[in-house]
């Protein structure tokens, strides 16, 4: 596999050097096609990652779950504690209030918004026009020093305070391998609403044989991120579908005053 | 197989070879994370041109500024954002598309308000998405644009009015019209060489009718002319197409700038501020300018036509105008009498936004930033965070923070830090002079600051201490001629002799007491052209004798470094003169200057810091209507010059900035932005990382921390935090794969953490990183395989591990001096005193970075703050009992894991065999009565929190004593003593327990196959334990 990807990227090198008019659909094919293959893509069921966050000297452990219906499940721990956030069950998005510990339903928005995207596994480019998604190549531009295809995918309006307003993602494709390594979006509310939200891929790594970046940093553009360090990836994992359900009996504990 | 290997051996001898030739990298393959930081300040904001909203959406506002860009509100002007940091910053109007409000942008580039310090465009620019990406769309010398006006019923409908350019003769000048949306263009009614299309109307009921004004002006470098015989108003009825002249009941003669509008709300109601030989003021038609009437001529109506004409109508309420001043005005009876706005609002207003959905809210643009009213124009208040402040010129001090010093365009001098806690906010910064703020300097050693207004006149000598201020202004003496001194002289000071300060006119005058008393130690330095000294009749048709045209004069003053007898001039009008004897005589080398047209402004002379005889100068022909770039250098005293420019730049300069240690490390300030060489000029690369393409006015390079301070006109101050791995590129260094990058050693500051009390619609600035760091260089992007840092001490224990930045060019990651945070016993709620990390102590550290197989190693030492009043042995003192803590803590986290998994074995042992209930009922009780002790096991994470045990017990003496600086005190040893014996308790208790209840357990437990229990190791549990 790593040999074939290093054979597809030296073709790809030589194919750059001699054509320049590229596709935005040939350029998500060849992203799959380097990744491991559409179809396998298309067989992958569920994806569980195993992750940390460094926040200067805590580290902070992440499992994730996606699964191929949209349902979703992230916990994080802290001193020994397990803590859920953006859990969806196809139906209800919710996570652990910080001050109870308990789980909280998060707003109509929100949830609406997440079941917007929720047919975005494992990649929004993979069944784009199923979902209705569109994309369009805006040409060529450096970025992290090296060139890329810019793509803007424009997915399903978001609801945002009140207004449907265009959701849209620019993906940077590195121009030598048609890995994607950055994505932006513009943030669309609160006190960052504006700015420009930036996400990048690197560290790619096989897991049976599809290649996904093991280090994704998120954060605001010109402003920092926060790097994801992914440690293990199962594909098609066992899940009980009981982790992503909304504990509605959940115990009610109040102060003890 | 075979054909495999033959394509890799292609591959690698064509990278081979291509490593023998030079490595030019672009800005954005080769700064990486070296970025910019914009420090405003917003406090005094800056001049806006243009304001327009979303047609439907009340939330939606843009601001389009003389020089920093466009910037876009999306809560209803609460805050603003940048859109438009890659192109021109000088924005003549924005455009919202009525049909595609959230996708269609325009920006026409170029400030049409033209005052003599304005900006410069470069064309007209679309967006589709919103703002977020924009594609230049032609009109590349329009340099002006004035209006956008797009059919409301078809977005490919465009039309296009191009004012033109301010300093010369262009034929790029009229109305356009697009109907493809902006491929290709067709002018429908040009203008002349000096004579362009300042607004263009669109009847949004009609959109086959248009209105247009033309206006005739120039500007030079000595003066300005509004009007002719050519400025004029037209209408079409037909697209376009035809046009004619609607002047009935205009004044006849010279006419000069027209300020027309519609009243969105019945469109045959036009008002036109018409500037005139005579009967010049506000007109108004009520028949779709067919005839005008004449209303008025008040002062706000009349005043400085090119400044302000601007009048923009409510949009419910024909009778209901604003008018653009330099006090706003409105009037509420259709024109017939104006009231100024209220509130302590900004002089000089622009341009109005009425709010689509309530007329007693909208925005106005002035040359102090946007602000809003409620109560239509009764009150007004400022958008505090639009950091758009156009400086003149900057310094900076040796203080540590150190300042940055500078004036302002209309908005006085100020000082403020490069640091501050909590971030650098308004209140940071100290006014030091009124007017046009120029040039603003530190005296090197005494508490004063130099500041001046336009003019040099004033010329203030504040005392920081002392609150005093003393004007050192220049006299014209016996014997002298009128002084002349442009509107920013020069006030320069001696690099050599702390108390002497140099100012221009067209004579050197200096002091060397401060300003107290001034010689004159040259002649004339100009070339006292008569012809540009006519000030007086400037302004055309409405007299301007501001100062602005000030000519012939001394523009830019250099002592050198290394022999203060060396003082070279540059000036105005082209001319670059030397001494080598402190002005006793003076050699004019202007014809030594090769390939500079005659009369070139001289912006900026930089003495050079390694050679006396050696010297930059910059000069700017833009108010030649030359836009090239000219950079000369000299090494003998100007006897030969030779250019260092290449086509990598773009727009003409105003700065250079020669490096303190690396001579070929260059900085150079452009009408578009910075721009660097690491080779004496032989290659320049534009400098983009967070730095718009801003008007560069001024460079300083801070000597001790290596930052390079930039002085924008349109951006306020943008600081690149140690430029120092630059001086360390060369080709060899590109060719590297990885190349880290030497560093000096880092001082770890003892400083609290309070800070900042600016609310959220407050601009804040933010401070540098003063973290440890390591400096590399990628020669290509990490995207495959693994790539990890962590910090070790000299032990080879891993302090932190860092997320490793992977751009190709220069990476730069940082540690914050400390460990990773000890384990921390699960409680019912979390253990706030434990979210603390120690400092670790000086020393030796070393950066292991793994990409691949590689492995690097880059070692930094770490000092203590020198500034403290801390002895070593307080800080030893301190570093033990924060290990003791840490260590106590890992180990009652420990104790608490022990208890868990003692419980589980217990709960196993039940469900195993129901005999085995008692005992382990038992067991679990005794366990549960010993945790209850040792952490919180009720309650929650607020108000609800239960009494604190001992986890929280160490915490919070931990917390205070890692976050403390200096030796711990009684009542904190007294307190560790407690502690230290509570858990020495716990841990005996824990012990008997084990032996007694679960050895007991287990031994039961073997006769139903049930094992022991496997205690893991401490060492395990700091490897698994999260």
């Amino acid at each position: 596999m790593k040999l074939r990807l290093i054979l597809v990227s030296l073709i790809a090198f030589f194919v750059i050097q001699t054509t320049s008019a590229q596709t935005v659909d040939e350029i998500i094919s060849n992203y799959f096609e380097n990744t491991g293959g559409i179809d396998n893509w298309k067989a992958l069921k569920g994806i569980k990652m195993t992750a940390s966050v460094n926040q200067g000297g805590m580290d902070i452990p992440i499992t994730m779950i996606q699964l191929a219906d949209g349902r979703r499940y992230m916990k994080f721990e802290l001193q020994g504690k397990e803590i859920t956030q953006g859990v969806f069950d196809g139906d209800v998005v919710w996570g652990t209030n910080f001050m109870t510990m308990e789980p909280e339903k998060s707003d109509s928005e929100t949830t609406e918004n997440t079941k917007r995207e929720s047919g975005d596994f494992p990649d929004p480019f993979l069944n784009m026009k199923e979902n209705g998604y569109s994309a369009e190549l805006l040409g060529k531009e450096t970025i992290e020093g090296t060139e890329c295809f810019k793509v803007k995918l424009t997915k399903k309006p978001q609801l945002v305070d009140g207004q449907e307003v265009d959701n849209i993602n620019y993906y940077y494709f590195d121009s030598e391998n048609f890995v994607p390594i950055v994505m932006e979006a513009e943030i669309k509310s609160g006190q960052m609403k504006g700015k420009t939200r930036l996400t990048t891929f690197s560290d790619y790594q096989e897991v049976d044989g599809l290649y996904f970046p093991f280090a994704i940093g998120d954060g605001i553009k010109d402003m920092g991120t926060q790097v994801i360090n992914i440690t293990a990836i199962e594909l098609n994992p066992e899940v009980d579908d009981s982790i992503f359900k909304f504990p509605e009996s959940a115990e009610t504990t109040t102060s003890d005053n | 197989m075979k054909k495999t290997i033959l394509l890799i051996a292609a591959v690698i001898g064509y990278t081979v070879s291509f490593a023998q030739e030079q490595i030019v990298l672009s800005g954005d393959e080769l700064f990486g994370s070296l970025k910019a930081r914009q420090i405003g300040p917003a406090l005094m904001s800056g001049r806006i041109s243009d304001l327009v909203g979303h047609p439907t959406n009340a939330r939606i506002i843009y601001a389009g500024t003389a020089g920093g860009g466009v910037w876009k509100s999306a809560d209803g002007g609460s805050s603003f954002t940048s859109i438009f940091d890659k192109h021109a910053q000088s924005i003549g109007t924005v455009a919202v598309d009525p049909n595609q409000p959230d996708q269609v942008l325009w920006v026409g580039t170029g400030e049409t308000w033209t005052r003599n310090s304005t900006s410069v465009g470069d064309g007209l620019y679309k967006s589709t998405d919103g703002g977020v990406n924009w594609t230049k769309v032609g009109f590349d010398k329009s340099e002006r644009i004035s209006s956008i006006q797009i059919n409301p019923k078809n977005s490919d409908e465009v039309y296009v009015g191009v004012l033109g350019p301010l300093w010369g003769d262009s034929d790029e000048r009229g109305v356009y019209k697009t109907t493809d949306g902006g491929q290709t263009w067709e002018r429908l009614l040009a203008g002349s060489n000096d004579t362009g299309c300042s607004e263009l109307i669109l009847d949004k009921n009609n959109p086959n009718i248009l209105y247009a004004a033309f206006w005739q002006y120039r500007r030079t470098a000595w003066g300005f002319n509004s009007g002719g015989e050519k400025s004029a108003m037209y209408k079409s009825t037909d697209g376009g197409k035809t046009w004619k002249k609607i002047h009935n009941g205009l004044p006849s003669g010279k006419m000069g700038r027209f300020a027309l509008a519609m009243a969105p709300s019945d469109s045959k109601i036009l008002y036109a501020g018409v500037e005139s030989e005579k009967d010049k003021g506000l007109y108004k038609s009520t028949d779709g300018g067919e005839s005008w009437e004449y209303l008025n001529k008040d002062f706000g109506l009349v005043v400085r036509p090119f400044y302000f004409s601007r009048i923009v109508v409510d949009p419910k309420n024909p009778d209901i105008l604003l008018k653009a001043g330099l006090y706003a005005s409105m009037s509420r009876d259709g024109g017939k009498t104006f009231k100024e706005l209220g509130g302590n609002y900004h002089s000089d207003a622009h341009d109005f936004w009425f709010d689509i959905n309530n007329s007693d809210r909208f925005y106005i643009g002035t040359d102090g930033g946007v602000y809003r009213t409620w109560d239509a124009g009764g009150n007004t208040e400022m958008v505090n965070n639009i950091p758009v402040s156009q400086f003149y010129q900057v310094s900076v001090d040796t203080a540590t923070p150190y300042n940055v010093y500078g004036g302002l365009q209309d908005n006085g001098s100020w000082f403020g830090p490069s640091s501050s806690p909590g971030g650098i906010e308004a209140r940071d910064w100290t006014p030091v002079g009124y007017g046009d703020g120029f040039r603003v300097l530190k005296h090197p050693t005494k508490p004063y600051v130099y500041a001046e207004m336009q003019g040099a006149e004033g010329v203030w000598r504040y005392d920081v201490e002392r609150n005093q201020t003393r004007n050192v202004k220049v006299f014209a003496v016996e014997g002298d001629p009128k002084l002349r001194f442009n509107w920013n002289a020069p006030l320069t000071q001696s690099p050599n002799k702390a108390d002497r300060i140099y100012l221009g006119s067209q004579f050197v005058h200096v002091s060397n007491d401060m300003g107290n008393n001034w010689t004159k130690i040259s002649p004339d330095l100009t070339t006292n052209d008569p012809k540009k000294q006519n000030q007086e009749e400037s302004g055309g048709i409405s007299k301007d004798n501001s100062g602005a045209e000030n000519h012939c004069t001394i523009f830019t003053i250099a002592e050198s470094p290394l022999d203060e007898k060396v003082i070279w001039v540059g000036t105005d009008d082209g001319n670059v003169q030397v001494t080598q004897d402190g002005g006793k005589t003076w050699s004019n080398v202007t014809t030594n200057l090769n390939g500079v047209p005659a009369n070139t402004w001289c912006y900026h002379i930089e003495a050079s810091n390694f050679n006396k005889g050696a010297a930059y100068a910059v000069f700017d022909g833009h108010t030649a209507n030359d836009g090239n770039t000219y950079v000369l250098k000299t090494t003998d005293f100007g006897k030969t010059w030779k250019s260092i420019v290449t086509d990598d730049i773009y727009g003409f300069a105003r700065n250079i900035q020669e490096d303190y240690v690396n001579e070929n490390l260059l900085f150079l300030g452009t009408e578009f932005g910075l721009y660097v060489t690491i080779d004496g000029g032989a290659h320049w690369t534009q400098f983009t990382n967070n730095m718009p393409e801003v008007a560069v006015h001024y460079i300083e390079l801070q000597p001790k921390t290596n930052d390079l301070v930039m002085g924008t006109h349109g951006r306020g101050v943008i600081i690149i935090d140690d430029i120092s791995p630059l001086r360390e590129l060369s080709q060899d260094v590109l060719n590297e794969d990885v190349h880290i990058f030497a560093s000096q050693p880092f001082i770890m500051p003892d400083e609290s953490s309070f800070g900042g009390g600016s609310n959220g619609s407050q601009f804040i600035g933010p401070n540098p990183d003063r973290s440890a760091k390591m400096v590399y260089y990628l020669k290509k992007r990490h995207t495959f395989g693994k790539m990890t840092i962590e910090v070790q001490n000299q032990n080879g224990q891993v302090m932190q591990e860092i997320d490793a930045k992977k751009q190709r060019g220069i990476n730069i990651v940082t540690w914050n001096y400390r460990m990773k945070l000890p384990k921390i016993a699960k409680g019912k709620t979390f253990d706030f005193g434990g979210f603390t990390a120690p400092r670790v102590p000086a020393g030796t550290y070393t950066f292991v970075m793994k990409k691949g197989k590689a492995e690097y190693r880059h070692e930094i030492e770490l000092q203590y703050d020198p500034k403290s009043i801390l002895t070593l042995a307080d800080r030893k003192a301190q570093e033990e009992m924060v290990m003791k803590l840490y260590n106590m803590t890992q180990d009652l986290a420990y104790l608490v894991f022990k208890i868990d998994e003692t419980v589980d074995y217990a709960n196993m042992a039940k469900d195993a065999n129901a005999k085995l209930g008692k005992s382990s009922a038992g067991l679990i009780e005794s366990l549960n009565d010993l945790k209850k002790t040792l952490v919180i096991t009720t309650g929650d994470n607020y108000v609800g929190t239960a009494d604190k045990q001992l986890r929280e017990k160490i915490g919070d003496l931990y917390s205070v004593v890692a976050d403390n600086y200096g030796k711990p005190g009684n009542g904190q040893y007294a307190n560790l003593a407690i502690l230290e014996k509570t858990l020495e308790e716990a841990k005996t208790k824990y012990s008997y327990i084990k032996n007694k209840e679960l050895s007991k357990l287990e031994r039961a437990g073997s006769k139903y196959d049930l094992g022991a229990m496997q205690e893991k190791s401490f060492e395990q549990f700091l490897k698994e334990y999260k």
